[in-house]
C-alpha cells in the first residue's frame, strides 16, 4: 500500500498550489479534487457536534449503485455481443462474443460518461462546487437504456440534454426535479425516434470490414405485443416468436442493452436493497402496481380491445424496461420523494401508469420511462402532501 | 411509574466507557470560568486582572438579566481574562492561592426552605450562583422566573456514553439528593426525576421520587426527548430541566452557606484508554483539563472534548471544565488520506447503515473525529429523518432553514429538536444538520427575547 500512496501524496501535494485561488488553473479546482478524492480518501477533521461520522459517504452509496448496475451492464455486454454474432452466423462462444459485445457497447458509455463529465465539470468549474459522484451512476444508467445500434452523436447530444436541462439548470445534484438519465433518454427518443424504436435498432452487426455498425431487423417482445391478433393468448405469440416467459427473465432476448435480464436486474435490487441504498417501499409498490392494474385489464379483456389487455400481468414485469426502470430509476432518491407512504405510492403510480401506457395507448409500445418522469413532476407534490400529514399529528411548539 | 421508551434511535458502540470508580483529583493551582460556554447569555465582567476573589465571589453576570450571577469556582488572584472573536469573553483563569476564602452565604437548611415560596426560592438561588442549573427547554437556556414551565426534568443519566453515571454520583449522597428535590419542589412546578433503564436506581429514598422510566439508546434519556414522548399539548412545551448532579450542587449550596464547587468528572480516552485514565475523578468546578489525566503529555496531538460526545466542544489542553460540563474524552483525530478508502469492504468502518461489512458485525471502535467523506448536497436520502428521536423531518426542516423560512422550520419542529446531533451522524452527504438547526433556534430566540 505504501509504495503506491507515497508517491501519489507527493503528487497530488506538488500539484495542489496549481489550483488554488488566483493561479493558472484555479477554475479546474473541481476537477483536481475529484481526482484526488478518487485516489486518495480524504481525512478531514470533524469541527462540530457530534464528533464522530457515519462511514457512509456519497462516493460509498454512489459505488454501490454502480455496483448494483454491474450485473446487468455485464450481461448487456454479452446480450448485445451474441446477437450481432448469432445473426451475422459467427460462433458464439463466449470470449468472442464478450469481445464483440465489448466493441458495441464500450464507445456508447465511453462517449456517454465523457460528454457527460464535460459538462459536469464545466457546471462544477462555473459554479466553484465540487464534482458529484451522482453523475457517475447517470453517465452509466443512460447507455444501458440504449438500443445497441445508436448514433455515437446521439448519445452525445442526448447526455448533454440530461446533465444540462435535467439536471444542471436547476441547481445541480439534488435539485434537479426529473431523473437525469431519463431525461437524457426522452430527449433522443422523441427527438431521434427512428433510432430509438421500430424492428431495425435492437441488433447491431459490424460489416466485414470490421467497424462500422449497421442493424438488422427484429422485433421486441413489446412491439409483438403491440401488433398480436386481439383473439390469440398472447402468451402463446410470445412463445411462437421466441419469447417464454424464461427466455424474457433470463433476458436473452433483443432489446435496450442493459434492461433485457430480469434475473441480472433481480441481482442488482438485491444489492440495493441488502446494503439499504435504494427504497424497497418504491420498488414493492412498482411491482403492486403494475400487477393490480394488469388484473384490471384482463377482467375488461374481450377479443374488440388489443391483446395486451389479457396478458398474465407477471408478464408486465420480465419485458421492456419495467424491471430495470423501477429498480434503478424511480429509485433515485433525489426525484422520488423522501417520505414513507408518499413512497408507496409513488412506486404504485409508476407501476400502473406504465401498464396504463403499454396497454391502452398504441402510440408508445414503453410507458416505464413515460411513467417515472410523469411521477417525477408528482413527487414534490406527494412530499408536500405527507409532509402535512405528518406535521399535523405534532403537538405545535412555536 | 410512567415508561418511555425510544426505538428509533441507533445505538452508537464507542469504546471506552469510564469505569464507574471515583479517585480523588490533585490540587489543582488555577481554575477557570468559561462565559462562553453558557448558551445564549451575553457575560459582563464584575471582576479585572488582578482582582483578588474569593470562592463565592461574582465574576460576571449576563447583561440582559444582571440579576443572574456568575461565581468564582476559586478563591485567589485573577490573573487572565481572555477574549474571543468579537471581543466574547472565553476564559476568566484564576489563580488560587493557598487557603481559599468562601463568600458566606445564610445556610438554609430543610425546614427553612420548607417555609419559602416560588420568589424567594429562586431569590435564594440566584443570590448563591445556582440559578444557571435550572435550565429552559426548548432553548436550553438558563430559566426565566417568569416563564410559567409545565413540567421541571431531572434526568439521572443523560445516556450520551461518557457522561458520569448516576450510580457514581449519587453515592452517598442520596439524602442530599432527596433535600435537593425537595428545593426545586418549592418552585410551584411539578418535579419528575428520570431514571435510565440501563443504570437502574438502587437507594428506596430515591426510588421513592422516581416517576419516569426511559429505556433505549442515546439520547433516550434526554429531558427533551422524554418531554416530547410524553406530553399532551402545547402548554406542556415549556418545561425546566436540571442535570441529576446539579441536583446535588443546588442541595449543598443552599444546605452549606458556601457556594459549592465539588464535582466528579467523567474522564475517558476512546481507542487507547487505559483504566488509569477512563474513570470518574472528583475534582472542582473549573477545573485544568491537564488535571484530571494522570499524564496529561501523552494526550497532546488527539481531540480533547468537553461535554460529551455527541454534544460537546473541542477543547485545547491547557482548556478548563465550564459550568454545565463533566466529561473530558480524548479521541483520534482525523490523520491521513487512505487509498481508495470508499471501496473497501470495511469490516472495521463503523456505521449505521448497511454498506460496510461492519453491519454484520456491530462492534465497539474507537471513536475518531473524522468527516469520513465530504460534504455535498441533499440528495433526500431520508437516513436523518430514520434516526431523530423527536421525529423531526430533518431533511425538510433544514431545507426550511436554508432556504430561511423560520415558519416553516418550526411547523417541522425546529423547537422540538433536542440537539443529539445523530442526523448529522448518519448524513451520507456530511451536512451539519444539527448545527444548522441549533444555530437557527438560537437566532430565534434571541430575536424573540
Amino acid at each position: 500500500m505504501g509504495r503506491i500512496e507515497k508517491p501519489l501524496r507527493t503528487l497530488f501535494d506538488r500539484s495542489r498550489p496549481y489550483f488554488e485561488k488566483g493561479r493558472r488553473m484555479e477554475r479546474l479546482k473541481p476537477f483536481f479534487e475529484a481526482t484526488e478524492t478518487f485516489f486518495l480518501y480524504p481525512a478531514i477533521p470533524v469541527k462540530n457536534q457530534p464528533f464522530i461520522r457515519d462511514s457512509l459517504d456519497l462516493k460509498r452509496y454512489m459505488s454501490i449503485v454502480l455496483a448494483a448496475l454491474m450485473p446487468p451492464f455485464l450481461f448487456g455486454i454479452y446480450n448485445t455481443g451474441f446477437h450481432a454474432r448469432n445473426v451475422s452466423g459467427l460462433s458464439t462462444d463466449f470470449m468472442s462474443v464478450f469481445g464483440e459485445g465489448l466493441i458495441i457497447v464500450m464507445p456508447i458509455v465511453i462517449v456517454s460518461y465523457g460528454v457527460g463529465l464535460f459538462w459536469e465539470g464545466l457546471f462544477a468549474a462555473i459554479r466553484r462546487h465540487p464534482i458529484s459522484e451522482g453523475f457517475l451512476v447517470t453517465g452509466l444508467l443512460f447507455p444501458l437504456t440504449l438500443p445497441p445500434t445508436i448514433p455515437l452523436w446521439q448519445v452525445a447530444a442526448g447526455i448533454t440534454f440530461g446533465v444540462v436541462i435535467g439536471k444542471e439548470i436547476f441547481g445541480g445534484t439534488g435539485r434537479n426535479l426529473f431523473n437525469p438519465a431519463l431525461t437524457a433518454r426522452a430527449f433522443i427518443f422523441f427527438a431521434y425516434p427512428v433510432q430509438m424504436s421500430g424492428d431495425r435498432v435492437w441488433v447491431a452487426v459490424r460489416d466485414t470490414a470490421g467497424n462500422a455498425v449497421d442493424a438488422v431487423s427484429g422485433a421486441t417482445p413489446l412491439a409483438i405485443a403491440a401488433l398480436a391478433d386481439p383473439k390469440a393468448r398472447i402468451e402463446a405469440v410470445f412463445a411462437d416468436s421466441g419469447y417464454t416467459f424464461q427466455t424474457l427473465f433470463f433476458g436473452n432476448h433483443i432489446g435496450s442493452i442493459g434492461e433485457t435480464s430480469t434475473l441480472c436486474i433481480l441481482i442488482g435490487a438485491l444489492i440495493l436493497l441488502a446494503t439499504g441504498i435504494a427504497s424497497y417501499r418504491i420498488m414493492a409498490g412498482g411491482v403492486i402496481g403494475a400487477i393490480a392494474t394488469g388484473l384490471l385489464f384482463n377482467y375488461f379483456q374481450s377479443p374488440d380491445l388489443p391483446a395486451w389487455f389479457s396478458i398474465n400481468p407477471v408478464y408486465h414485469l420480465v419485458t421492456g424496461g419495467f424491471a430495470f426502470g423501477i429498480v434503478y430509476m424511480a429509485t433515485d432518491p433525489v426525484t422520488a420523494p423522501g417520505t414513507d407512504r408518499a413512497k408507496w405510492v409513488y412506486g404504485f403510480l409508476i407501476g400502473a401508469i406504465a401498464v396504463l401506457v403499454r396497454v391502452v395507448n398504441p402510440a408508445f409500445p414503453e410507458g416505464v420511462m413515460l411513467a417515472i418522469l410523469f411521477m417525477n413532476i408528482f413527487s414534490p407534490l406527494m412530499e408536500y402532501t405527507e409532509t402535512r400529514l405528518r406535521i399535523r399529528r405534532r403537538i405545535p411548539n412555536v | 411509574m410512567k415508561n418511555v421508551s425510544i426505538k428509533k434511535s441507533l445505538g452508537i458502540h464507542v469504546a471506552g466507557r469510564p469505569a464507574p470508580s471515583v479517585e480523588d483529583g490533585p490540587a489543582v493551582s488555577s481554575v477557570a470560568a468559561l462565559p462562553d460556554h453558557i448558551p445564549l447569555i451575553k457575560p459582563r465582567l464584575l471582576v479585572k486582572k488582578g482582582d483578588a476573589v474569593n470562592i463565592g465571589s461574582p465574576l460576571f453576570e449576563d447583561k440582559k438579566k444582571p440579576w443572574i450571577r456568575f461565581l468564582s469556582p476559586g478563591g485567589g488572584t485573577v490573573t487572565d481574562i481572555e477574549y474571543g472573536h468579537r471581543r466574547a469573553i472565553t476564559r476568566i483563569v484564576i489563580e488560587t492561592g493557598e487557603t481559599e476564602e468562601h463568600e458566606a452565604f445564610e445556610p438554609v437548611d430543610e425546614k427553612a426552605a420548607k417555609g419559602m415560596d416560588r420568589d424567594q426560592v429562586i431569590d435564594a438561588m440566584a443570590v448563591r450562583g445556582l440559578w444557571p442549573l435550572v435550565r429552559s427547554l426548548p432553548y436550553r437556556t438558563i430559566a426565566a422566573p417568569d416563564e410559567k414551565p409545565a413540567s421541571l426534568w431531572v434526568c439521572l443519566d443523560p445516556a450520551d456514553p461518557f457522561q458520569v453515571p448516576s450510580t457514581v454520583y449519587l453515592k452517598g449522597n442520596e439524602p442530599l439528593f432527596v433535600s435537593g428535590i425537595r428545593i426545586l419542589e418549592r418552585l410551584g412546578v411539578p418535579v419528575y426525576v428520570c431514571e435510565s433503564e440501563q443504570v437502574p436506581v438502587e437507594s428506596p429514598d430515591i426510588r421513592a421520587i422516581i416517576t419516569h422510566r426511559t429505556a433505549g439508546p442515546y439520547p433516550a434519556e434526554d429531558p427533551g426527548v422524554v418531554l416530547y414522548h410524553t406530553k399532551k399539548s402545547a402548554v406542556e412545551n415549556r418545561a425546566w430541566f436540571m442535570n441529576g448532579q446539579d441536583v446535588l450542587l443546588l442541595a449543598e449550596g443552599m444546605a452549606s452557606g458556601r457556594y459549592p464547587i465539588s464535582r466528579i468528572m467523567a474522564v475517558s480516552a476512546s481507542g487507547n484508554g487505559s483504566p488509569a485514565v477512563n474513570r470518574c475523578v472528583k475534582t472542582r468546578l473549573g477545573a485544568p483539563l491537564a488535571s484530571l489525566l494522570p499524564d496529561p503529555e501523552t494526550a497532546r496531538g488527539r481531540r480533547w472534548i468537553t461535554g460529551g460526545l455527541f454534544r460537546g466542544q473541542t477543547a485545547e489542553p491547557d482548556g478548563f471544565m465550564g459550568f454545565y460540563e463533566t466529561s473530558l474524552l480524548l479521541i483520534e483525530d482525523a490523520a491521513d488520506p487512505e487509498l481508495f478508502g470508499f471501496l473497501k469492504p470495511g469490516a472495521r468502518k463503523p456505521t449505521a447503515s448497511r454498506t460496510f461489512l461492519y453491519a454484520l458485525h456491530k462492534k465497539e471502535f474507537t471513536a475518531k473525529a473524522d468527516m469520513r467523506g465530504e460534504e455535498r448536497a441533499c440528495i433526500n436520502c431520508g437516513k436523518c429523518e430514520q434516526v431523530c428521536p423527536v421525529d423531526i423531518m430533518v431533511q425538510f426542516a433544514y431545507k426550511c432553514v436554508y432556504a430561511e423560512e423560520i415558519e416553516e422550520a418550526l411547523m417541522h419542529g425546529l423547537l422540538d429538536c433536542v440537539e443529539c446531533g445523530l442526523c448529522t451522524y448518519v448524513c451520507p452527504a456530511k451536512i451539519e444538520l444539527a448545527e444548522a438547526l441549533k444555530t437557527t433556534r438560537r437566532a430565534y430566540y434571541e430575536d424573540r427575547i
